[in-house]
């Protein structure tokens, strides 16, 4: 986390009091607030790259609050969210949160839990976007390699030796030794297991 | 005869002698002549010597020959008719005894056996008497002459004139008879002197004694009835003066007062200058005629009369023809002026189906000479159906069969009526067996049952066909315990003479079983004391009905009880969820509030403009709870007010959000802008509005899906409300059956939603139904008339 950014607590709720008293307590505290009446109005917001998480009402007009969620899901739009409802049940919270959602807070709520549930929810969003920006820099080194240095990577993390890797790819095992340290270099790895979780790191976003 | 000596004289007297013989011969003659001319003879009879000497025109008299024979006493009696002879002789003998000279009739039979009546008188002249022999008896004629005449002709003819005049006193009695008998009498009328000769009858028809005085004309005028009178001396002139014969009915007074009727003819009689000298005329009383006439007459228009009212007509059908009475033409719808119908023109008359039946009674009356009674149907010429009862019977005289009279009645209306009747019974018993009402007449007083109905036996648990029973059978079912207060209320009522109604009470019927009736007897006014007719129904089954029905209503009271508790539950799970939403955004705003008084230096605005917020959702609580008990007010929903059906919508789709969110059911209203607002009781909208929403989720609540809520004003300016789901649909074949009472499809409904939002929307005049939806699931439409709605 980065001090210098200000994270921003979205709020999805119908019912203007307690958007109002939901975005003045966030704001109370020092975060950014921003209240929609409905999903469609959040989704038409252009959002930055900054640190967030959405304080969302299950009961709302024409979309329930757990459709939206499935919505943005569908949309690839990662941001923790926090339900709030004055009509939850087990079965709703159970849904909620298996499909992702940081809490579950039924109304009328402690205001110290939907704080500690904003808070979690913001570091969340913070660990996922580090995460998510390693991946895209080691992807991003990733694709600085040659095609056949791909595919020494690729043996090499599944264990191959330098002359198994000669006869599977019919080359000299000095070629290999020299793919195999263009791409210990170019994957900024120091050792063979770093590559290897690197390329486990990767395998969410390249193609097996 | 003498002697006369000088011959002087004795010339003289010769020639005396020659003149008188001359002269005596030519008196001879004459006396001959006279004789044959008158057939008168003379004859001698000498009583001593017996013989009979005959002039030429007795000969002639016994059908001799003049002279033809000398005549003796022996054969003068031969010659007289055998039947006359004693008596004339004998007669004879008498006179001589008595010294008269006999006369007599007798008859002789000529030799040629001609019969001729003769005439004999014995001259007292010339008859010379007897010498007395002993002296004792008196002067006996020695000898007889007489004269003896040929009567035959003149006794004929006597014979004849008697004969007439014996016919003449018969006729006359006859006529005389006659006349008293046909109470004719006759007059002549001198019409130049004005005497009057009136007949005996004519005075009895008159009143008066036969000849018991003279008549003129004066009597006669005054005996005519005053009325007539003019009249009858106005025809009687004309006759006179123009005409010959006068015919007058008139009516006459009787000395004694009474009227009669003559009729007169009179007839006028003329002299050579045509001059009327004398009417002669009869005069008959015709006042029996004319009343037996006037009885004919009446008792002819009394069967005419008789007939037309009664619609009879009458026929005669005999060897002289085939006769009609008016009235029966008028059955037939016939006209008179063509006659009585043939056969086959009356069979053409008859209905097509009865008209072999016909043909065959006709066959059988004119072959057997059977007679019929049975009836049959027409069809008059202008195309009308009657029905009438025709009877023939035939007529013997003596054992000879003379035709067939008969008459004809139109039935129509009484075998219409009967028709009627017939059916009406039927249905009466077959309605009494329906609804298990019986009737039934009865004198309570007496005990004694009129009439009772074959269900009143049936009710009571008796067999009708049973034969009779007495009323004592039917009371004795009565229970027990319930007998004291039916005879109460039926004594009341005899001795009040009023109707009576006992609503319920119990019999025992032979088998055992207790059923429970109901009678009602209307008392008859015009009856003896204790008449009564009145019905007897069995209230069993509708007991138990309304028993049953009862026991249903409770239940549906019950449920509507339980339904309201649960909708109540569902509204307060609703209403919860509208109150946690103020209550969280006070609290949240309360906290906000407090954190931004905590910053330094404290954030005064931001923490007023929280406060503002916590006073704006805590009123916004209050007035959720409001709300939420007006639901509780259902008992007195009478109160209507103008509301505005948008906003309910609203408030109603809020209210059901989540139910519909938990289920994945998302809710659209398409509303018309305008004219939004309806006068009712905003509570009973709200729930016909919560119970079609929730009957929706209900519908989708497995399978989630869109509830789409509709309204609109058509144009009649009803309010016209549909929401639809996109649920199960409604279950086949009971589009209807849905909104009956405890009607459900759901596991733990209680069918009772639909009912109550009918019974709401009805209350208003409206009408609420499904349809099914063309792809999916189902729409309820409700309309509310335009009365309720606002006219402000």
């Amino acid at each position: 986390m980065k001090p210098a950014v200000v994270p921003t607590v979205f709020i999805v709720d119908d019912d203007g009091g307690v958007r109002r008293a939901v975005q003045d307590l966030v704001e109370s505290v020092g975060l950014r607030a921003e209240g929609f009446a409905t999903g469609e109005e959040f989704l038409r917001k252009k959002r930055t790259s900054d640190p967030c998480c959405l304080v969302l009402d299950v009961r709302l007009p024409q979309m329930s609050g757990l459709d939206f969620q499935r919505v943005l899901a569908n949309f690839g739009i990662q941001i923790p969210i926090i339900f709030i409802t004055a009509h939850g049940d087990i079965p709703m919270s159970v849904r909620a949160l298996k499909s992702g959602a940081v809490e579950f807070l039924t109304k009328p709520f402690r205001n110290q839990d939907l704080l500690d549930a904003i808070q979690q929810a913001l570091q969340r969003d913070c660990t996922a976007r580090e995460q998510q920006n390693e991946v895209h820099e080691l992807h991003e080194r990733y694709l600085t390699l040659t095609a056949r240095e791909h595919t020494v990577m690729d043996l090499v993390v599944d264990g191959m030796s330098n002359k198994q890797i000669a006869s599977e790819i019919g080359a000299s095992e000095a070629t290999v030794k020299i793919h195999r340290g263009n791409v210990m270099h170019k994957m900024q790895a120091g050792s063979l297991i770093e590559l290897v979780r690197m390329a486990d790191k990767l395998k969410s976003v390249v193609a097996p | 005869m003498g002697v006369i000596t000088d011959v002087t004289e004795r010339k003289l007297a010769e020639e005396e002698r020659k003149t008188l013989a001359r002269e005596l011969q030519e008196s001879n003659a004459k006396l001959e002549e006279a004789q044959r001319v008158a057939h008168l003879g003379h004859w001698e009879w000498d009583l001593q010597t017996n013989v009979i000497v005959w002039s030429d025109e007795t000969y002639r008299i016994f059908g001799l020959k003049p002279q033809e024979q000398p005549m003796d006493f022996a054969t003068n009696r031969g010659m007289v008719h055998p039947d006359d002879r004693e008596s004339l002789y004998g007669r004879v003998d008498a006179d001589l005894s008595a010294g008269a000279y006999p006369i007599a009739e007798f008859r002789v039979v000529r030799p040629n056996g001609e019969i001729r009546t003769v005439h004999a008188i014995t001259s007292k002249r010339w008859s010379a008497p007897l010498t007395e022999s002993n002296g004792a008896s008196p002067a006996h004629p020695r000898k007889l002459f007489g004269t003896i005449q040929d009567v035959t002709e003149r006794k004929r003819a006597e014979e004849k004139r008697e004969a007439l005049w014996r016919d003449l006193q018969a006729s006359n009695a006859r006529l005389e008879q006659a006349q008293r008998l046909v109470h004719i009498g006759y007059y002549e009328w001198n019409l130049i002197t004005g005497s009057v000769t009136w007949s005996d009858e004519l005075y009895r028809i008159y009143g008066l004694t036969p000849q018991a005085g003279p008549i003129d004309m004066a009597m006669v005028s005054q005996m005519i009835h005053p009325e007539d009178r003019e009249r009858v001396f106005r025809e009687a002139d004309e006759a006179a003066r123009g005409g010959i014969a006068a015919a007058a009915e008139h009516r006459i007074v009787r000395p004694d007062g009474e009227v009669r009727t003559v009729q007169g003819h009179g007839a006028v009689k003329r002299d050579a200058a045509g001059r009327a000298y004398e009417m002669f005329g009869t005069v008959q009383d015709i006042t029996d005629r004319k009343r037996a006439e006037e009885a004919l007459r009446r008792s002819q228009f009394y069967l005419s009369e008789g007939e037309r009212l009664a619609h009879i007509g009458s026929w005669a059908f005999n060897e002289s023809g085939h006769y009609w009475s008016d009235e029966l033409y008028k059955i037939y719808g016939l006209n008179p002026k063509n006659g009585a119908p043939t056969v086959e023109q009356y069979l053409a008359l008859v209905y097509p189906q009865d008209r072999a039946a016909v043909a065959e009674s006709i066959k059988l009356m004119l072959e057997d000479h059977r007679g019929f009674d049975q009836i049959e149907r027409i069809v008059r010429p202008d195309g009308q159906l009657r029905y009438v009862r025709a009877v023939a019977v035939p007529v013997v005289e003596q054992g000879v069969f003379k035709g067939f009279i008969g008459t004809t009645m139109d039935v129509t209306e009484q075998e219409l009526l009967t028709q009627e009747l017939r059916r009406e019974r039927a249905y009466l018993a077959e309605a009494q067996g329906l609804t298990h009402i019986g009737s039934w007449a009865a004198n309570f007083h007496t005990g004694q049952n009129h009439h009772v109905s074959n269900e009143i036996y049936r009710l009571h648990g008796f067999e009708p066909d049973n034969g009779l029973l007495a009323a004592d059978s039917f009371y004795k079912t009565i229970h027990p315990d319930d007998a004291p207060i039916v005879w109460e209320n039926i004594n009341n009522a005899i001795h009040a003479r009023k109707d009576f109604e006992i609503p319920e009470y119990r019999i025992c019927r032979p088998d055992g079983t207790i059923r429970f009736l109901r009678a009602i007897g209307h008392h008859n006014p015009s009856g003896e004391m204790g008449e009564f007719v009145g019905v007897t129904m069995d209230i069993t089954e509708r007991k138990r009905a309304e028993a049953e029905h009862e026991r249903l209503r409770q239940l549906e009271a019950d449920l509507a009880r339980v339904n309201r508790v649960n909708m109540m539950g569902e509204l307060a799970a609703a209403l919860a969820h509208e109150i946690k939403q103020p209550i969280t955004a006070s609290i949240t705003s309360a906290d906000a509030l407090l954190r931004w008084l905590a910053h330094d230096p404290p954030e005064l605005d931001r923490a007023r403009a929280a406060a503002y917020r916590i006073e704006q959702d805590a009123n916004r609580a209050a007035n959720v709870i409001d709300s939420l008990r007006s639901f509780y007010k259902t008992g007195t929903p009478t109160e209507r007010r103008v509301i505005d059906v948008k906003k309910i919508i609203e408030e109603m789709t809020g209210l059901l959000r989540g139910e519909a969110d938990r289920h994945s059911i998302s809710i659209h209203s398409e509303l018309e802008v305008d004219s939004s607002n309806i006068m009712v009781n905003p509570v009973q909208l709200q729930q016909v509005f919560m119970n079609l929403m929730l009957n929706a989720i209900e519908a989708m609540k497995d399978s989630g899906g869109v509830l789409t809520i509709s309204s609109r004003f058509n144009p009649e300016g009803r309010l016209f409300v549909s929401i639809s789901d996109t649920g199960i649909g409604l279950p086949t074949g009971s589009a209807e059956q849905i909104f009956e009472p405890f009607h459900t499809t759901k596991p733990q409904g209680t069918g009772m939603g639909l009912t109550i939002t009918r019974s709401i929307v009805e209350s208003y005049g409206g009408r609420v139904w499904a349809t099914a939806n063309k792809d999916k699931g189902a729409t309820f439409h409700f309309v509310l008339p335009c009365e309720a709605k606002s006219q402000v």
